[in-house]
């Protein structure tokens, strides 16, 4: 057994968390209500550091007044506790989804459309070798296929009757078997992560296995 | 008016960082590297509302002498104990609150995030017996195909049969590839009409009232 | 133990050394053979670019492929004619590379001239002078033509079709389970009492999907106003939280119920990625919530979230375009939104004119995508020129 108490500490609080897997407890609770007021705690530290003194105080303190503006527009989120100037919040609001939005077409249409068609062209490797199992010519039109019917399945505009029917059927099979396999690998990751918190509690803590 | 500046803002912000995506001169650069900022310096005042909220919350909870509320009091002097540690920690003299900090985050705060990362791996039980039990064609089509990769990446799997890990990889390449890209362009048009409907102030949800 | 393994490195790095072949013992060498120098140096303005940054390129010295040469180092001068002192590293790299990019380039506008020097431990060798190069900054980058000419095709079909709802014309969208369920859900809650969960993703406002999922929040929150449900919005970002906490209070005053909005109902949790889980998995154990929502960007969590629910009898309907987390979802919910049918339920479920003309707008544009893949993979077929174009086209930068 570990002498030192930090570790008995994180272990009793690893084993209150456990607990919830039997059902809602006290010590669970106590865990869960510890676990949010430290995280918070430790999130305001990390704004402090890392944005506060970095990107206010610190050009603040240098004198660089431009600073001043976007303090102001942040500022008035507070605004949010001025009944009649409530509406100001909208203003920081406004501005974040300006930038990100303003950005996220171009970049969108980019990564998601454009990358898509790209992977799913023919290339000269494919002819050259078309069973191959992995990048034959025959892989890429089955890719083909499958990227048609699970678009086909997102098609809004009209009742999936006759073709569209048969083709967003065959799009939710290309779905369902390429979520079972995210499902299976996913699977295996997180019992690894079971598997080191249980080598720390018996390592580290109780020292059954050594 | 309290709405239309918002909605110009947006709009304004929305076509100049669009066009900034295609212009790489020094200004565009300085342009989106301040943004950048300044989107930090903004957000960094909202953090301010979330605490008051969480605070609020307990307060009130406390106060009506709801449920289990005796919790509300770890977690407001969680919370208070933690932020001051970490804040005043950072003055010479009173390194050993940084010390604290430190203890606090590594034996109690990090072993709880492992714990609760670890239970995931009970979770994944119950989901694939969850699978099991929906008699569906697709959920079979799921549970099937994840069993297969599963074997596919553990030398049992080989063991069993000898071709498992190569259906496992074919099944990763071809039909799991086809149905991610397919989902992906569905995602990317939603995404891009989203952000066209935010621009134009089409949706204006986020104004409240549906912006009249 | 930690003895013998120094003993055994020592062992191997001196076995190692011995058995070195005599060409690469370069200070035993007694007549080092003098060095080629690389050749054909070249320097051009690097394209696309914000300015003051060459690229400059030359031939491998032949002395690379008998394993002479070690890296190359690249200098530049205002002139041919500078002296040596005048001559400024500005970089090096590895053998095996015949490229290098100058980013601190002084000035735009100006000539500079490269030179790259083959190099070993014991010798090097200049090249010639490159041309002069100067550099520039750019207003429009090319590689991105592809992406503009797309988006400003997708913006007029979007706009057409918006053009076309707002003259009236009727605009059919199929049914979604997921979404036509979404009243039920509501009215099961205000059945038995209980109150309405709607976790809005773990995401920041800089994601497209949390966007999707406050809209939803907005539909959610008219309808939970109507029939007087309670509704509880934990939240993990500070600007998300702020937002949706907007979204339901206006959501109140527009059915008329602003008497009935709980300020305390949509609130902030934390910041923390498990934190966060266990404190919804906590409200989802003593809150008892009868539909729970999970829309909008999520991680591992998601299956904590939803098997939590499911374990509770909730009604659960959850929405993401985060493919890693969509099996999580449906193997546990009851109905789970797929990539774009997150995006679509704002539309769905307001049934307002424009934003259905979007989503007809996405369909064609599914159309232009299926036209560019079969057509880009036809005539991929033709000739490997017209594969390599197409390639090309696509290429993003």
């Amino acid at each position: 057994m570990s002498t030192n108490i930090w570790v008995w500490i994180a272990a009793l609080l690893s084993l209150c968390i456990f607990s919830y897997l039997y059902k809602d407890n006290p010590a669970f609770r106590f865990a869960e209500h510890l676990f949010t007021g430290l995280s918070v705690g430790y999130l305001i530290v990390l704004y402090w550091n890392n944005y506060a003194l970095p990107y206010i105080i610190t050009p603040l303190a240098d004198k660089r007044w431009i600073t001043l503006i976007p303090m102001l527009i942040g500022m008035m989120y507070l605004f949010r506790f001025v009944p009649k100037l409530n509406h100001l919040i909208l203003i920081p609001i406004a501005i974040s989804l300006g930038f990100w939005n303003g950005m996220s077409i171009p970049l969108t249409i980019e990564a998601d459309v454009l990358k898509q068609v790209q992977g799913t062209m023919i290339n000269t490797s494919m002819l050259s070798n078309i069973w191959h199992p992995q990048n034959g010519l025959a892989v890429g039109l089955m890719v083909l296929v499958g990227v048609i019917s699970t678009i086909s399945y997102f098609y809004f505009s009209r009742e999936h009757k006759g073709v569209l029917r048969f083709s967003s059927n065959i799009g939710i099979w290309f779905v369902m078997i390429g979520f079972g396999a995210t499902f299976g690998y996913t699977v295996m990751a997180r019992v690894s992560l079971l598997i080191a918190r249980m080598q720390f509690l018996f390592t580290d803590w109780i020292h059954l296995i050594k | 008016m309290k709405r239309q500046i918002p909605l110009m803002l947006v709009l304004v912000l929305g076509i100049l960082f669009f066009v900034q995506f295609f212009v790489p001169s020094q200004l565009s650069m300085e342009i989106y590297q301040m943004a950048l900022q300044w989107s930090i310096v903004i957000g960094a005042f909202a953090i301010v509302l979330a605490i008051g909220s969480l605070v609020n919350h307990h307060t009130l909870k406390i106060k009506r002498r709801k449920e289990h509320f005796w919790n509300s009091y770890v977690t407001l002097f969680a919370l208070f104990a933690m932020a001051f540690l970490g804040i005043f920690g950072r003055i010479e003299s009173l390194s050993f609150m940084s010390a604290w900090f430190r203890k606090l985050f590594l034996y109690v705060q990090a072993p709880m995030d492992s714990a609760m990362f670890a239970i995931l791996a009970f979770y994944m039980a119950s989901a694939a017996y969850r699978a099991f039990r929906a008699r569906s064609k697709e959920a079979m089509l799921l549970l099937i195909s994840g069993f297969i990769i599963m074997l596919g990446v553990v030398p049992f799997g080989a063991y069993l049969w000898g071709r498992i890990p190569d259906i496992a990889e074919w099944i990763m390449m071809v039909p799991n590839m086809a149905a991610k890209r397919g989902i992906l362009f569905g995602v990317g048009l939603g995404m891009t009409a989203t952000s066209l409907k935010i621009i134009l102030g089409i949706e204006r949800n986020w104004l409240g009232g549906g912006g009249k | 133990m930690r003895r013998m393994l120094t003993g055994l490195i020592l062992l191997g790095t001196a076995t190692v050394l011995l058995s070195a072949p005599p060409g690469t013992d370069r200070a035993a060498g007694p007549e080092p053979v003098p060095l080629n120098p690389p050749c054909g140096v070249q320097a051009f303005d690097k394209p696309n670019d914000a300015g003051q940054a060459i690229t400059i390129q030359w031939q491998a010295s032949p002395d690379e492929a008998s394993g002479l040469v070690e890296g190359y180092e690249v200098f530049r001068a205002e002139s041919p004619e500078a002296p040596e002192s005048l001559w400024v590293r500005v970089g090096y790299v590895p053998y095996g590379f015949t490229s290098y990019e100058d980013q601190d380039v002084p000035r735009n506008g100006v000539d500079y001239y490269y030179l790259v020097r083959s190099k070993n431990q014991t010798q090097s060798a200049a090249s010639g002078f490159s041309n002069p190069a100067r550099s520039s900054e750019q207003w429009f980058n090319t590689m991105r033509i592809n992406a503009l000419v797309g988006s400003i095709l997708f913006v007029i079909i979007v706009v057409y079709f918006i053009s076309m709802a707002k003259r009236g014309q009727h605009l059919f969208v199929r049914r979604i389970a997921g979404l036509t369920a979404v009243e039920e859900a509501v009215g099961r809650a205000t059945e038995m009492g209980r109150p309405i969960l709607y976790v809005p993703g773990l995401s920041s406002i800089t994601d497209v999907a949390t966007i999707a999922a406050l809209n939803i929040l907005g539909q959610v929150a008219k309808k939970t106003a109507e029939y007087d449900t309670p509704l509880l919005v934990p939240n993990r970002d500070p600007v998300v939280f702020t937002v949706a906490q907007e979204i339901v209070k206006e959501a109140y005053s527009e059915i008329g119920r602003p008497d009935a909005y709980n300020h305390d109902s949509v609130f902030y949790l934390t910041d923390s990625q498990m934190g966060y889980a266990s404190g919804v998995d906590g409200i989802m154990s003593r809150e008892k919530p009868a539909t729970n929502f999970f829309m909008g960007m999520f991680w591992a969590e998601s299956l904590i979230l939803a098997e939590t629910g499911a374990a509770t009898g909730a009604i659960q309907i959850a929405g993401t375009d985060a493919v890693h987390q969509l099996p999580f979802f449906i193997t546990a919910c009851d109905y789970t939104l797929i990539g774009e049918e997150l995006y679509a339920a704002s539309a769905y479920l307001s049934r307002e004119p424009m934003l259905l003309g979007t989503l007809k707008g996405q369909d064609w544009s599914k159309a232009v995508i299926y036209l560019l893949l079969l057509l880009g993979v036809g005539l991929s077929f033709l000739s490997p020129g017209i594969r390599e174009f197409i390639l090309n086209l696509l290429t993003v930068g």
